[in-house]
């Protein structure tokens, strides 16, 4: 998977300082911005938000995935955090969760960029990626978790 | 066993996905098949087909958004929100692999008569084409005219009543457009809509010199092949183009089929149907009772198959003339048949039908008494050579019974429901004795034949 093509090293971050689900969000969609990913801080957050309010993307066993559709994105973008102590994401298994992909799409993506997301989405529902996330510590363990 | 499962959430990034994947690994642990099709950003991919449908024992609807469910039609359903696939997939697959597959009979018999449709072809799906698109011309007008006769046989005579009124609308108009629909639709199966016009004007025509229904499927026929003729001899310049549908096909068509039906077609076709008619009308005693015979038979044969649907559309046409028909009558008791007579074999040797048999048999008396002879299919499927001989004998009597009985019909569909209409049928009392008989003997045979 070339997860490289929308995650670069200056948006990994493996000490998250937030110690809510807000300021998690905030700080993520920070490290976006300053890369020049999004052109608007506060709208996207709004989207993001939006989100967030129909179902959680706390999708459990450890995992958040906030994301936002619109049109402030520049170009499809991920931002990748870990958060030793866990945040409370009102996630769906009550647990806290430590690592999380931001993602950001415009609205109008092309299609291999969301092929990569799709298939990012499906190998974070096995064990051994989330394992290998929590234990990453530099850009390239990021890369290589998605690794076959 | 298969599963099939559609994930779909409304940004269709990632919850799509992840619920896919949750729901292949959660599979894999409980060893089943799953088919997942996916409804996100990227579109539509492991997309279901009609085939995977045919082969799956439920599906699962993971999804916030909307998913056209039809295609799944009769399938055991579990519908979620995207997020529960996610949180357990396991629970749902184990609570989807103990759905029941409720394949009703309906279903079984619908899927039957899909299946026959399928299969015709050529000259003979034409045919049915333009039967089917006159059928409802014939039942609206049949009722209308049988409501007429509700006042009295000879009630619309009396100008300015409503039997006369109600006589103008079911014969005057809907009786008058049966040719011309029948001839316009075959030609259309033909030769798609240029087919149309030459086809309706040569069931007018054939109307008109009294070659009826007979002269109506000729013109029909011929309208077709020679729209197709034209379209492929004819070459104009590519500016001229637009004249072939509305100008140069319509009229050279409607010359062509209009000159071969009056100087070719109609006065043979004519006479045959005088003689047709007279034959019909001097039917009586033997002669009669032998045609109730052979078209109940057909009637049985193949339970809305091609034999079947011969005898019906002869019946149809002894009916276009406007006259309730002794053929109609028998045809339509011979075709109520089959399915009674599955129902009271049911009812009779329980012991001989499981019990899914027997509860379908409630459904098959349901068909029958609506005129849906397919409603046997299922059972003469199962054990043909026991089924079809016994219902073929039951239809054959209930057919030479009710010509016996000179039974007449003035509607060509509806079953029991159109026998509350006063003068809808001819010798009521006899023509329900006529389908009992016809069951009774069907049921026994069945009950007898069936270890």
């Amino acid at each position: 998977m070339e997860l490289q093509k929308i995650l670069a090293p200056q948006r990994v971050q493996f000490n998250l300082k937030s110690k809510s689900k807000m300021e998690v969000i905030e700080e993520l969609i920070d490290i976006l911005y300053k890369d020049g990913k999004i052109t608007d801080k506060e709208k996207f957050k709004e989207v993001v938000i939006k989100r967030e309010e129909e179902f959680t993307t706390g999708i459990g066993m450890g995992v958040a995935i906030p994301h936002g559709k619109s049109e402030y994105v520049v170009e499809p973008a991920l931002v990748f955090g870990i958060s030793k102590e866990g945040i409370d994401y009102d996630s769906m298994d009550g647990k806290l969760a430590h690592i999380f992909f931001l993602i950001a799409v415009p609205n109008n993506a092309n299609n291999e960029h969301l092929t990569i997301l799709s298939m990012l989405s499906r190998k974070l529902m096995y064990e051994d990626v989330r394992n290998k996330l929590i234990s990453s510590k530099s850009y390239e363990d990021v890369i290589n978790a998605f690794k076959e | 066993m298969k599963l099939l499962a559609v994930t779909s959430c409304p940004t269709g990034i990632a919850h799509t996905y992840m619920a896919a994947e949750a729901l292949k690994i959660a599979a894999k642990e409980l060893e089943v098949e799953i088919k997942i099709e996916t409804r996100g950003s990227v579109g539509v991919e492991n997309e279901i087909t009609a085939e995977d449908v045919k082969e799956a024992h439920a599906v699962i609807i993971a999804a916030d958004t909307k998913i056209d469910k039809s295609k799944f039609n009769g399938l055991p359903m579990i519908e979620v929100s995207v997020k529960d696939a996610i949180k357990d997939a396991k629970g749902l697959i184990q609570s989807a692999m103990k759905l029941e597959k409720k394949n009703t009979y309906v279903d079984k018999v619908f899927e039957a008569k899909q299946e026959e449709k399928k299969k015709i072809t050529g000259a003979y799906k034409h045919l049915m084409t333009g039967v089917s698109f006159m059928i409802p011309f014939v039942v609206a007008g049949g009722i209308l005219i049988a409501l007429s006769f509700a006042f009295g046989i000879k009630a619309f005579e009396q100008k300015g009543t409503l039997a006369a009124a109600l006589m103008d609308i079911g014969g005057g108009g809907a009786f008058s457009l049966i040719v011309p629909i029948l001839a316009g639709y075959i030609a259309y199966s033909i030769a798609d809509r240029p087919g149309l016009v030459p086809g309706m004007i040569g069931g007018v025509l054939s109307s008109k010199l009294g070659a009826g229904f007979l002269g109506g499927i000729i013109a029909g026929f011929a309208a077709g092949y020679v729209v197709e003729f034209l379209k492929k001899t004819i070459k104009l310049p590519k500016t001229m183009e637009g004249l072939m549908p509305v100008l140069v096909l319509p009229l050279l068509s409607t010359l062509i089929v209009g000159l071969g039906m009056i100087y070719v077609v109609g006065t043979p076709v004519a006479s045959i149907n005088k003689a047709m008619e007279g034959w019909l009308n001097s039917l009586s005693g033997g002669s009669a009772i032998t045609l109730g015979i052979v078209l109940g038979l057909m009637m049985a044969f193949d339970m809305g198959g091609p034999v079947n649907k011969a005898a019906y559309t002869f019946a149809v046409g002894t009916l276009a003339a406007g006259q309730p028909s002794t053929v109609m009558a028998a045809v339509m008791a011979a075709g109520m048949v089959p399915p009674l007579g599955v129902f009271l074999a049911t009812r009779i040797a329980k012991n001989k039908f499981t019990k899914d048999e027997i509860e379908a048999g409630k459904a098959a008396f349901f068909l029958g008494i609506s005129f849906i002879t397919e409603g046997a299919i299922p059972f003469a499927a199962a054990d043909p050579l026991r089924v079809i001989p016994s219902i073929m004998v039951g239809s054959a009597v209930t057919g030479a019974l009710s010509m016996a009985f000179k039974c007449t019909l003035a509607v060509p569909h509806g079953g029991i429901f159109v026998l509350p209409i006063p003068n809808a049928v001819g010798g009521l009392l006899l023509y329900a004795l006529s389908i009992v008989i016809g069951t009774i003997v069907s049921g026994i045979m069945i009950a007898a034949l069936k270890k």
